[in-house]
């Protein structure tokens, strides 16, 4: 019994990472990112390769791995999203498929998309179960980041300049430019913490899975997530991906594993016709749904 | 040819034609021309790729038609090309009817389950009803790959469907697949344009641009959306079966969301809500690997794995979508309709808005 | 000379020239096709590495009676629609007279009907292909893991692993997967096991439910039918979820590189074995000798492993079979070189390999080995043992 909620909250820790980073993107600039999943995988194939094995140790290689979520991040909104503002929505989305695509086609080029395991090294006993098996290293620190995570991203949005101004652009970016934020910084800061936040769940997903091309379906798994819990919410994106995880691993359990893969469709699908701007996302205009 | 009256209309006749000017109608002429030879005088091999990119251009109108058209985002077309695809199958094993049944079981069951998915699908616009579509996608493989496995082991190795056979005669060479798609092709693009300039079309058209203004003017948003869900549904079902039976061969993990995505990059790339657009656009894409491939001697040795070609076919399709979002929105279409103004006007250099453009 | 006279001089000069000059398509032509890039790529890239280093050696020896094999190889991505494109032009463009390698069992059925069509002959290696079985379908052969055979030989394996109780398989969601964990099953069950079955889906977000649900059923022995990535994600997380009895791979592709990877994620390498049809590239027979001078000589960039074995056992079979068709070898002839052909393996495998009229697969040898993680290499348990088809019921 244990077990079973540990590993849930663990599953809800990596879940609520990649949807919090997707809420943040879709709040920043209203796009929904199709390629969030590819992104992460090629974050965590970077910190495998050309973190870890160039520097050596962990902080290392999350620090590449944050240089180049930087890099990643500003030069997709400077060069490309930047241009399609005044286009509709869709096209958009239609980019971010192309990013999708680059980033695949990267992971094949670089390291032939192999399957690359992340060896933290943490995979050791912290606490074991009564009945087999044990509470890894890995386990906690995957909690741990997620509550980190979402503490300081709650601090920087209430108590930061930068934060307040985001949340203008979120809700208005014409009132808030003409405040004087400037849209085009907090954009890209959107775009940066996104990939950020990608990084960190691909890099924990890494570490307890294998990273390889079949993995970037968890950018799925995050976007059941977000959508279920509202695009534009943060407190969405952790009660979706604790929902997400709780159904998917009760079917495993319980039903049938083979079902787990279509079952947090039935729940986004059930959702939508409910609520369609999620949990907690804010009731759209009727201009968006 | 170019100089005589172009921007006038000189006749009631003339306005109802598709083509207006008279060099547009050479030029269609040309391309017929050339495209009778050209099975003649390429091998095999190359006649099965534009096969392809045939059948592709069937998809792609279709897909144009609901995404293009009326602005509804549809992340779920393989599904109906699995839909179609399955329908085949369930023909073949049942019957003994062959193609002939199949084709039109395959479209009416893509319109059945168009309307299906288009009546919730409608509630939602934009982003909502783009993951809507991408739910529906993988519920249908879903169900595909249930059915594949319930026929058993022989079918996991992909499930093998004869030639079509029509009154008698099987159509298996190449060649012979070539003339019946191009016709296909020319069929549904002469659809495609008599829609757009129907009142279904421009109300499709209005919906996309500004549905609630189009709401306000009387249209039916509703019927028209769904309206479109079911004709392109069922085109790309058709679409679906044609590709069955010219591979002759059906396996549900053939229907990857990366078909749907190639399907999109073909609009994209062509040009959203254009007929052409949708033919160039998949000719495009569907050729653009064999080109990569071609260039891929010239890459040097270090950059060339084993699976570095892939890379770079993938990574071109990627590249090409970002950099038509980017610098040309309106597709191949707009390129070839810029050239078309610069010999129609010069030395003027714009020409007046036609009607289904913004 | 008057000036007809020298035009018709210098073309009947530049006709001779361009005759004596462009070479007599001699050279063997020989096409491989697997997935290089795609989800597999764990699996078959080192089986088409294998086998080009077999088709290099050669070529470096001086090919068959002087002339050489020419390798195209093609990526085709475990796509359906790629396969059957490249199919066409390894035969139509290339004119390829055999077509080596081949990759996962969904795409077969499409990819040899069209092989029959075009009438040329398809031998695989991993995965195998039941066309091949008796009664064998024409152009299609194998040298592989048939799904259904593993699961038996696996089977019989079992007993050697020292422990009684229940085995639990598990699998991913495909027909291949499902197919060898029922023969598994009737095997294990004749020598006295008990049987349960996890399967789960290809793409998953997290193994870790999917290795407790298997450990819940308080297995003795977990055996794992599918690849390299599967096997990363699920021996690490059997272990946190408590199960630490011996774990049995079922080598579909599986390399040793990828049980390290797996054994250290893990945390150890205790108890883990495979159950595979060729054999590990460590002993000291000539054969295995062999295949390391060529790895070195021709720099192979991977390490050599189990998996490239078996794309060289491949090779030696396109050598032996093109050998006997001799100068002058179409595709139709070497389909009927192939269906009568017998190849000393020297070792690799635990016998021949011989292909008939009517049975394109043959006798196919197993053996089970144990994973030494301070050596990082996989020690044998058992001798071989021989299985004739399937044996369970049918396909």
């Amino acid at each position: 019994m244990m077990q079973s909620i540990l590993t849930i909250v663990v599953l809800t820790s990596i879940y609520a990472i990649l949807a919090g980073g997707i809420v943040v993107l879709y709040r920043g600039t209203r796009v929904l990112n199709l390629a969030h999943g590819e992104l992460a995988i090629l974050l965590g194939y970077l910190f495998a390769t050309a973190g870890m094995q160039v520097t050596g140790s962990i902080l290392g290689g999350m620090a590449v791995v944050m240089v180049f979520s930087a890099i990643f991040g500003a030069g997709i909104y400077w060069l490309l999203m930047r241009h399609l503002i005044a286009q509709p929505f869709y096209v958009a989305i239609l980019a971010t498929i192309g990013i999708a695509i680059l980033a695949k086609a990267s992971i094949v080029l670089l390291w032939g998309g192999r399957a690359v395991n992340i060896e933290l090294g943490a995979n050791t006993v912290l606490y074991p179960y009564s009945t087999g098996g044990w509470f890894s290293y890995l386990d906690a620190i995957t909690i741990a980041t997620a509550v980190i995570f979402f503490i300081l991203l709650y601090y920087a949005l209430t108590s930061t300049r930068l934060g307040i101004q985001f949340r203008a652009v979120a809700e208005n970016p014409l009132l808030a430019s003409q405040r004087g934020v400037n849209v085009n910084t907090i954009m890209m800061v959107a775009w940066i913490v996104a990939l950020f936040a990608a990084s960190i769940a691909g890099v924990l997903y890494g570490s307890r899975s294998v990273l390889s091309l079949q993995a970037v379906v968890i950018g799925i798994g995050g976007l059941t997530a977000a959508l279920v819990g509202g695009l534009d919410s943060l407190r969405g994106a952790i009660a979706g991906a604790l929902l997400v995880a709780t159904v998917e691993y009760a079917t495993v359990r319980l039903i049938d594993p083979i079902l787990s893969q279509a079952i947090p469709f039935v729940l986004l699908l059930t959702v939508m016709m409910w609520r369609p701007w999620g949990i907690f996302g804010t009731r759209e205009e009727i201009q968006r749904v | 040819m170019f100089n005589e009256a172009p921007n006038l209309v000189t006749s009631q006749q003339q306005r109802g034609f598709i083509l207006k000017r008279r060099y547009q109608r050479v030029l269609l002429a040309i391309v017929v021309v050339i495209a009778a030879i050209l099975p003649f005088s390429i091998s095999q091999y190359h006649i099965h790729l534009f096969n392809l990119a045939l059948i592709a251009s069937i998809g792609a109108l279709s897909l144009n038609l609901l995404t293009g058209l009326t602005g509804q985002v549809s992340l779920g077309h393989a599904a109906f090309l699995a839909i179609g695809a399955f329908s085949a199958v369930i023909v073949e094993r049942m019957t003994s009817v062959g193609i002939t049944l199949a084709l039109p079981v395959a479209a009416i069951a893509g319109g059945v389950i168009g309307l299906l998915v288009g009546i919730p699908a409608t509630r939602f616009r934009g982003m909502y009803l783009a993951v809507t579509t991408l739910a529906m996608h993988y519920a249908t493989v879903f169900v595909a790959k249930w059915y594949q496995m319930k026929l058993g082991v022989s079918a996991s190795e992909g499930i093998v469907i004869p030639s079509p056979q029509m009154f008698g005669y099987t159509l298996s060479d190449d060649r012979h697949w070539y003339f019946v798609l191009a016709l296909m092709v020319g069929i549904v693009m002469w659809l495609f344009l008599n829609i757009l300039r129907s009142r279904t079309g421009r109300a499709w058209i209005a919906i996309r641009d500004r549905d609630i203004s189009a709401e306000a003017l009387g249209i039916d948003v509703f019927k028209f959306k769904l309206s479109a869900f079911i004709i392109s549904s069922s085109i790309a079902s058709f679409t679906g079966a044609l590709l069955a039976y010219y591979t002759k061969s059906v396996s549900s993990d053939t229907f990857t969301f990366d078909i749907a995505v190639a399907y999109l990059a073909m609009i994209i790339i062509g040009g959203m809500g254009s007929p052409l657009g949708a033919v160039l656009g998949a000719f495009f894409v569907t050729f653009l690997p064999y080109i990569v491939e071609a260039g891929f001697d010239f890459v040097p040795v270090a950059w060339k794995g084993g699976g570095a070609l892939f890379g770079y076919q993938l990574g071109s399709v990627g590249l090409c979508i970002l950099v038509f979002v980017v610098f040309e929105p309106r597709g191949l279409v707009e390129i070839w309709r810029r050239v078309e103004t610069y010999f129609e006007r010069w030395p003027f250099r714009y020409r007046a808005l036609e009607p289904n453009q913004k | 000379m008057n000036f007809e006279l020298k035009r018709k001089a210098v073309t009947a000069g530049i006709v001779m020239g361009v005759m004596l000059s462009s070479p007599v398509r001699a050279d063997y032509q020989i096409g491989f096709m697997t997935d290089l890039s795609g989800a597999l790529s764990d699996a078959y890239t080192p089986i088409w590495e294998g086998f080009d280093l077999y088709v290099k050696a050669l070529n470096a020896k001086g090919g068959i009676d002087g002339e050489k094999i020419v390798l195209h190889t093609e990526d085709d991505g475990l796509n359906l629609q790629k396969a059957i494109s490249l199919t066409k032009k390894l035969a139509l463009q290339q004119k390829v007279i055999g077509i080596f390698g081949l990759s996962v069992s969904s795409i077969h059925g499409p990819v040899f009907e069209e092989l029959r069509r075009l009438k040329v002959p398809a031998v695989t290696a991993f995965s195998a292909t039941s066309d091949s079985l008796a009664p064998a379908k024409p152009f299609s052969f194998s040298t592989g893991s048939l799904f259904q055979i593993a699961g038996e030989a696996i089977g019989e394996l079992t007993p050697k692993l020292g422990v009684k109780g229940k085995v639990v398989g598990m699998t991913i969601d495909t027909v291949g997967g499902r197919a060898a964990l029922r023969h598994n099953k009737l095997a294990v069950e004749r020598v006295g096991y008990g049987w349960d079955e996890v399967a789960f889906p290809i793409q998953s977000v997290d193994f870790t439910p999917f290795a407790q649900a298997a450990a819940a059923k308080n297995p003795a022995i977990v055996v794992g039918h599918y690849g390299t990535a599967q096997n990363l994600g699920i021996i690490p997380a059997l272990r946190r979820s408590g199960f630490a009895g011996p774990y049995l791979i079922a080598n579909y592709g599986v390399t040793e590189t990828a049980i390290e990877g797996a054994a250290k994620a893990a945390g150890s390498g205790e108890n883990i074995y495979v159950v595979s049809r060729y054999a590990p590239p460590q002993e000291n027979i000539p054969a295995v000798e062999q295949i390391r001078a060529a790895a070195k000589a021709h720099n192979l960039k991977s390490s050599l492993t189990q998996v490239h074995v078996e794309g060289w056992v491949l090779g030696m079979v396109m050598h032996a079979a093109v050998t006997k068709c001799g100068k002058g070898c179409t595709a139709e002839k070497l389909n009927e070189t192939l269906e009568n052909l017998n190849v000393n393996t020297g070792g690799l495998t635990g016998g021949p390999i011989v292909f008939t009229k009517d049975n394109h697969y043959g006798a196919s040898f197993w053996r089970l080995y144990k994973w030494n993680n301070a050596s990082r290499k996989l020690d044998p348990v058992s001798e071989w043992i021989r299985r004739d088809g399937i044996e369970f019921g049918s396909l």
